[in-house]
C-alpha cells in the first residue's frame, strides 16, 4: 500500500492535502525541463532565442551549463513529485527549487554588478535611469521560474506545522 | 575489581539501558537534502549547479563589479597618468622598470613595477582571492565540502587519491601555496606526491584566473578544459607509475547547519592576509625582474635561442619567452604579459596551457621543498616531462584540427 511509505507524522497531516502540491510540481516541473531542453537547443545551434520577454542565451556560459541545471531542477521536480509528502520525494522537489534559486540567484547578482558601475567614459556610479535599466526584459527563463519555485517554502513551512 | 567477559557486558547492557534512548529516528529535511548531494545520480547535477553559481559569482563580482567597473577606471583613468607625470624626470631604465612602457595607456601593457604591478595585485587579484575564498568559506561552513569529498571519491581513487583531496584541488583554485599544505591531510607519500604535483601543473589559481578571466573572457572554458583532462590523464599516470599505496578512507559528514559570520570572517582574514604577504612581493619583484631582463637583452636572447622549440613544438611565438620566465614569479603576471603579445586565439590559448603547466610559480616551489627535496625534485621531473608531452600533444591536435 502506497501509505506505508509514510511516517506517523505524514499520515496526521493528510497525504490527500498534497494534491495540490503533486499537481503544481508536476506542472512546473514539465516547464522547467522544457525551459532546460530549449537552452540546449539554443547552445547548439549557437544563437540566443527570444520570445517577448524572455530570451534564453546561446552560448556556453550561462547558455549551455545553466540550461543543463534548469534541466536538471525539472527533473528533480518530476522525480519528486510521487509519494509528494514523503520526505525523500519531498527533498527531490526542494532540491528543485534549490537548483533554480542558484540559476536565477546567479542572475540578479549578475544584473546587480553590471547595474552598478557607470561604465568606462561615464561617471563613478550608474545614473539612477541606467541603474534601472539594467534590469529591464528580456529575462532569461531562470527569472521566470523563480516566484513559481518559490512556492515549495510554503510546503516546507506547512510540513513543520505537522 | 576484575570482572569477567559475561559480567562485562552486563554491565554495558545496564547502563546502555540507563543512558541510551531508544527509538524510531524520523528523517528530516535536511537529512534527506544531505543524503541527495551525497549520491552520485542526484548529486552530481547538484554539484554541477553548485560549480556554476561560484563561477557565476566570482566572474561577476571580480570581473565586472570590481576590476572592469572601478579598478580599471581608477588605475587606466587616473593612476597611471598620474605615475607617468610623477617619475618623468628619472632615468630612462628606471622609469621603464618602475612606469614601464612610457606610451601605454594602460595598467595592462604598461608593465611597470608601480603600475602594471599594483593594477594586478590590487585591481584584480584581491577581488578574485576575496570572493573566491569567502565562498569556499561559505561551502566549507555550510557543510558541503565533506559530502563533495563523498560525491568525488570514485573518481578522485582511479587517479590514485580519495575523496577528501578535493579540499587541497579547489583550495588551489584560490592559491596553491596553502594547497600544498593541505595536502597533508592524505595519509601516503604517494597521495600527498600525487596531489601536489598534479595541483601544481594543472590547477590556476585565482589570480591566473582572475587575469584570464580578464584577458581571454571567450576561451577560458576551453583553457580549463585543457587542464581539467591533463590532471586526470597525467593523475592516472602517475598512480600507475609510483608505488605505493592509496588507502580507502571514511569521511564523517557533518549535518547541513547556517554558516556564522564569525567563523566565515575568521577564515577569510586569515586566507588574505596570508595569501598577501605572499602575492604582493612576488607580484612587484616579477615585474621588477622581467623588465630588469627584457633592459638587459636577455629575453631576446632567450627568445632566439629557445624559438625552434617554442614555434616547432608547441605552436606559439617565440615572444612567449618573457611571460613564461615571469610565470616563475607570478602566473597571473605572465597570462597578462600574454595579452600584449600578438597571438592567433588558438596561440592564446596554447599560450595560457603553457604558462599555467610550464612551473609553479615560486611561492609554491618553496613551499614544495618544504614537503621535502626528493618531492621537489620528482614533481619537477613530472613537469617537465609533462609541459613536453602535453604542450606537444595540443600542438599535434591543433595541426590536425587545422587551427595551429
Amino acid at each position: 500500500m502506497q501509505t506505508s511509505n509514510y511516517t506517523s507524522t505524514e499520515r496526521r497531516s493528510g497525504v490527500n492535502k498534497n494534491k495540490f502540491g503533486r499537481v503544481y510540481f508536476g506542472i512546473l516541473g514539465v516547464v522547467t525541463l522544457f525551459f532546460g531542453i530549449m537552452d540546449l537547443v539554443a547552445t547548439l545551434r549557437g544563437e540566443s532565442i527570444t520570445w517577448g520577454i524572455l530570451e534564453i542565451p546561446g552560448d556556453i556560459f550561462p547558455g549551455g551549463w545553466g540550461g543543463l541545471i534548469v534541466l536538471f531542477a525539472g527533473l528533480f521536480y518530476l522525480a519528486g513529485i510521487r509519494n509528494f509528502f514523503q520526505i525523500h520525494q519531498f527533498s527531490k522537489v526542494v532540491m528543485g527549487s534549490i537548483l533554480v534559486w542558484i540559476m536565477a540567484g546567479c542572475d540578479i547578482f549578475a544584473w546587480i554588478t553590471e547595474s552598478i558601475p557607470g561604465g568606462e567614459e561615464g561617471p563613478w556610479l550608474n545614473p539612477w535611469g541606467n541603474f534601472l535599466g539594467t534590469f529591464a526584459p528580456p529575462y532569461t527563463p531562470a527569472i521566470f521560474l523563480l516566484p513559481f519555485s518559490l512556492v515549495v517554502i510554503y510546503f516546507i513551512y506547512q510540513r513543520r506545522r505537522t | 575489581m576484575k570482572l569477567n567477559v559475561d559480567e562485562r557486558w552486563n554491565l554495558i547492557e545496564k547502563i546502555s539501558k540507563k543512558t541510551v534512548t531508544f527509538g524510531k529516528y524520523q528523517h528530516t529535511l535536511k537529512d534527506a537534502v544531505g543524503e541527495l548531494t551525497v549520491k552520485p545520480l542526484t548529486g552530481i547535477p547538484i554539484a554541477v549547479a553548485i560549480l556554476y553559481g561560484f563561477w557565476s559569482i566570482f566572474g561577476s563580482f571580480a570581473g565586472t563589479l570590481c576590476t572592469d567597473g572601478f579598478f580599471v577606471k581608477i588605475f587606466d583613468g587616473h593612476f597611471l597618468p598620474f605615475m607617468q607625470k610623477v617619475f618623468t624626470g628619472l632615468p630612462k631604465w628606471l622609469y621603464y622598470i618602475f612606469v614601464g612602457d612610457p606610451l601605454a595607456d594602460n595598467c595592462f601593457e604598461a608593465f611597470g613595477v608601480l603600475t602594471s604591478g599594483l593594477f594586478l595585485a590590487i585591481g584584480v587579484v584581491l577581488p578574485a582571492i576575496f570572493i573566491f575564498y569567502l565562498m569556499l568559506a561559505l561551502l566549507e561552513d555550510i557543510g558541503y565540502m565533506p559530502r563533495l569529498a563523498v560525491l568525488i571519491d570514485t573518481v578522485l581513487h582511479k587517479i590514485g587519491l580519495h575523496g577528501y583531496a578535493i579540499v587541497p584541488t579547489i583550495l588551489g583554485l584560490g592559491c596553491n601555496v596553502p594547497a600544498v599544505t593541505a595536502t597533508r591531510i592524505l595519509e601516503t607519500r604517494k597521495q600527498r606526491f600525487i596531489a601536489m604535483t598534479i595541483m601544481a601543473i594543472f590547477i590556476p589559481c585565482g589570480a591566473q584566473l582572475g587575469i584570464m578571466e580578464e584577458v581571454i573572457p571567450d576561451t577560458i572554458g576551453l583553457v580549463l578544459l585543457y587542464l581539467i583532462t591533463g590532471y586526470f590523464i597525467f593523475g592516472f599516470i602517475l598512480n600507475k607509475m609510483l608505488p605505493g599505496r592509496s588507502p580507502e578512507i571514511l569521511i564523517d559528514v557533518p549535518p547541513y547547519q547556517m554558516p556564522t559570520r564569525r567563523n566565515v570572517v575568521r577564515k577569510l582574514r586569515m586566507r588574505i592576509t596570508s595569501f598577501f604577504k605572499v602575492a604582493i612581493p612576488f607580484v612587484l619583484l616579477g615585474c621588477a625582474l622581467v623588465n630588469v631582463l627584457y633592459l638587459a637583452g636577455v629575453i631576446e636572447w632567450l627568445g632566439n635561442v629557445l624559438a625552434p622549440v617554442f614555434i616547432g613544438w608547441f605552436g606559439v611565438p617565440k615572444e612567449t619567452v618573457g611571460p613564461l620566465i615571469a610565470a616563475f614569479l607570478r602566473k597571473d603576471l605572465a597570462v597578462a604579459q600574454l595579452s600584449a603579445i600578438e597571438m592567433t586565439k588558438y596561440q592564446m590559448i596554447m599560450a595560457v596551457v603553457l604558462v599555467s603547466i610550464y612551473f609553479p610559480c615560486v611561492a609554491t616551489f618553496a613551499m614544495m621543498l618544504r614537503e621535502g627535496w626528493r618531492e621537489l625534485l620528482g614533481a619537477l621531473a613530472t613537469l617537465v616531462v609533462t609541459v613536453f608531452l602535453y604542450g606537444g600533444l595540443m600542438h599535434l591536435i591543433g595541426i590536425v584540427l587545422g587551427v595551429a
